[in-house]
């Protein structure tokens, strides 16, 4: 019952959003939907349509690039997170990234995950630890690499660099987690553990991720989004959308008559 | 004659003229720093390094006082050099990356590595010996500063723009301000480069003498006083070379060596940095 009553929170409400790159190229074209709390959201669509742009807005990434304009609001927790005065500093450490490719920092597994910890002033080492295992232990790796946690994260394959980035997001404990494409660098079992690792998130916090798997779309997410060349086609629930869309064009894609 | 028969007659002569020009540039490498082993080795001994220099004409006496000096000028200019060199090549490949100014300095600091040593000699002869009015082992340490500043900047700035900018996105979706992830992240992807880029630069002033000959100029007698002439072994070589004694050229020699021995150290330390890094 209560489950069902947390599913239907709206966490960030997106109104009317324009985004524009440098240079004014209409990049995102009034976009609006609500990213539901403790769900799976998907941002499908073919290459260049705007869900990577979409997916950078909400953790401001687009800020550390000259003359990118943002025009609309985002709402996260009563606020609008695309205004003047939000910290970024803060607004990264509640909404999380994981990107393409795994980036790990080149130090050792273990510091990687302290290191947005340390951003936040914790310094305590028994602190640190309790909080690197928990996050480890959250992002399924822990078995993987508790005997080898002082060693290089470089050490790790691809998949478990993947999930080790996904722990180092964790250890901050953000609400919401963003995915670009996290699983297109990786093979396909990791890839399994990853989705499987996203069904078990999503009881803790909220995730966003673009993919261009729309079987993935299908697996993982309750809510999906189309997207076509900066706008949104149709947002809704995954069954409706992968059943029975309401637009033609969603059709024609997932139908794989196009893109 | 076929096409093929002359194709290879060619490559033929193509591969013994450049073969015999790498043996010709490897012959004079060779034959200079064997000479410099034979009559350097020869000239070595204790005294050398702790004695001082016995009065012109006399046996005996050592080059302590050049030793303690080219350490000291050199690890000055080490201190003043690197911070200013990497400060500087971090702000061209981060914070002016892609800006014209950034591309301005880059041109200008290759320019001034080619800059000859003896031009920052008298630069700095300018500025800083004759307002101060007498030569001095700071003025050395500057000039040496000058030639290691531009090395370290580029070398900075390559290894910097090496670093994937991934990753610093990375660090900056975790909520980490600009400097920190400069300082945390990305320094210690560029880490090793950035390292060997100083070494190289300290060996390529250790063996600098126009400059010294200007600033820190020489001094027969120990001295740690940064604020004086300072003797050097680069100065050292070039005066007991020149001079008339038969013992100050043994020591001349003993000197060559034992700074060829120092630069080849630091170069080949830093090319295993360089491979251990990149294997």
């Amino acid at each position: 019952m209560e489950v069902q009553v947390v599913a239907d929170t709206t966490e960030i409400e997106v109104k009317g959003l324009d985004f524009y790159y440098s240079g004014d190229i209409h990049a995102l074209k009034n976009i609006s939907l609500s990213i539901k709390k403790n769900n799976v959201t998907a941002l499908i669509g073919p290459s260049g349509c705007g869900k990577t742009t979409l997916l950078r807005c909400f953790n401001r990434m687009h800020d550390l690039y000259p003359h990118n304009k943002y025009a609309g609001e985002i709402i996260f927790q009563g606020s609008n997170l695309l205004s003047r005065e939000t910290d970024l500093i803060n607004l990264r450490s509640r909404i999380g990234m994981v990107f393409q490719k795994p980036i790990p920092f080149p130090m050792t597994i273990f510091d990687n995950i302290a290191y947005g910890l340390k951003l936040r002033g914790i310094s305590k080492k028994s602190e640190l630890a309790e909080k690197v295992e928990k996050a480890l232990h959250h992002a399924a790796l822990w078995d993987e690499v508790k005997d080898k946690i002082h060693a290089s994260a470089y050490e790790l394959s691809g998949g478990q660099q993947q999930r080790l980035v996904i722990a180092r997001a964790l250890a901050v404990e953000p609400e919401v987690l963003l995915f670009d494409e996290p699983t297109s660098a990786l093979d396909p079992i990791s890839t399994a553990k990853i989705e499987e690792l996203a069904g078990i998130l999503k009881n803790d916090i909220t995730i966003i991720i673009v993919t261009h798997n729309m079987q993935q779309a299908a697996r993982i997410s309750d809510w999906t989004g189309f997207m076509m060349l900066g706008e949104l086609i149709e947002f809704d629930k995954t069954d409706k959308i992968f059943t029975a869309p309401s637009e033609k064009l969603t059709e024609e894609y997932i139908t794989g008559r196009f893109g | 004659m076929t096409r093929a028969q002359q194709r290879k007659i060619e490559g033929g002569i193509a591969l013994t003229l450049s073969t015999l020009a790498a043996f010709l540039g490897l012959f004079w490498l060779v034959f200079i720093l064997g000479d410099v082993l034979v009559h350097g080795i020869k000239a070595l001994n204790l005294s050398l390094f702790l004695s001082d220099p016995a009065p012109p004409g006399m046996e005996g006496g050592g080059l302590k006082n050049a030793f303690i000096g080219q350490l000291l000028i050199t690890l000055f200019a080490t201190m003043i050099g690197v911070p200013v060199g990497v400060l500087g090549g971090t702000f061209l490949a981060e914070y002016a990356r892609g800006r014209k100014i950034a591309r301005i300095i880059s041109v200008l600091a290759d320019i001034m590595v080619s800059v000859p040593s003896i031009v920052i000699g008298t630069f700095i002869y300018a500025i800083l010996v004759r307002p101060m009015g007498h030569f001095s082992g700071w003025a050395g340490s500057v000039a040496l500063s000058i030639i290691m500043i531009p090395v370290v900047l580029r070398t900075t700035e390559d290894m910097l723009s090496l670093v994937p900018w991934t990753l610093r996105e990375a660090a900056f979706a975790l909520g980490a301000p600009y400097y920190k992830v400069i300082t945390q992240v990305v320094y210690r992807g560029a880490a090793t480069g950035i390292l060997t880029g100083i070494l190289l630069s300290i060996a390529r002033v250790a063996g600098e003498t126009a400059p010294l000959l200007f600033t820190s100029f020489n001094n027969s007698f120990f001295s740690t006083d940064m604020k004086g002439p300072m003797s050097s072994l680069t100065v050292t070589i070039f005066q007991y070379a020149m001079g008339p004694y038969e013992d100050w050229h043994a020591q001349a020699w003993a000197a060559a060596f034992v700074i060829t021995v120092f630069i080849l150290f630091l170069t080949i330390t830093g090319r295993l940095i360089i491979k251990w890094r990149y294997k």
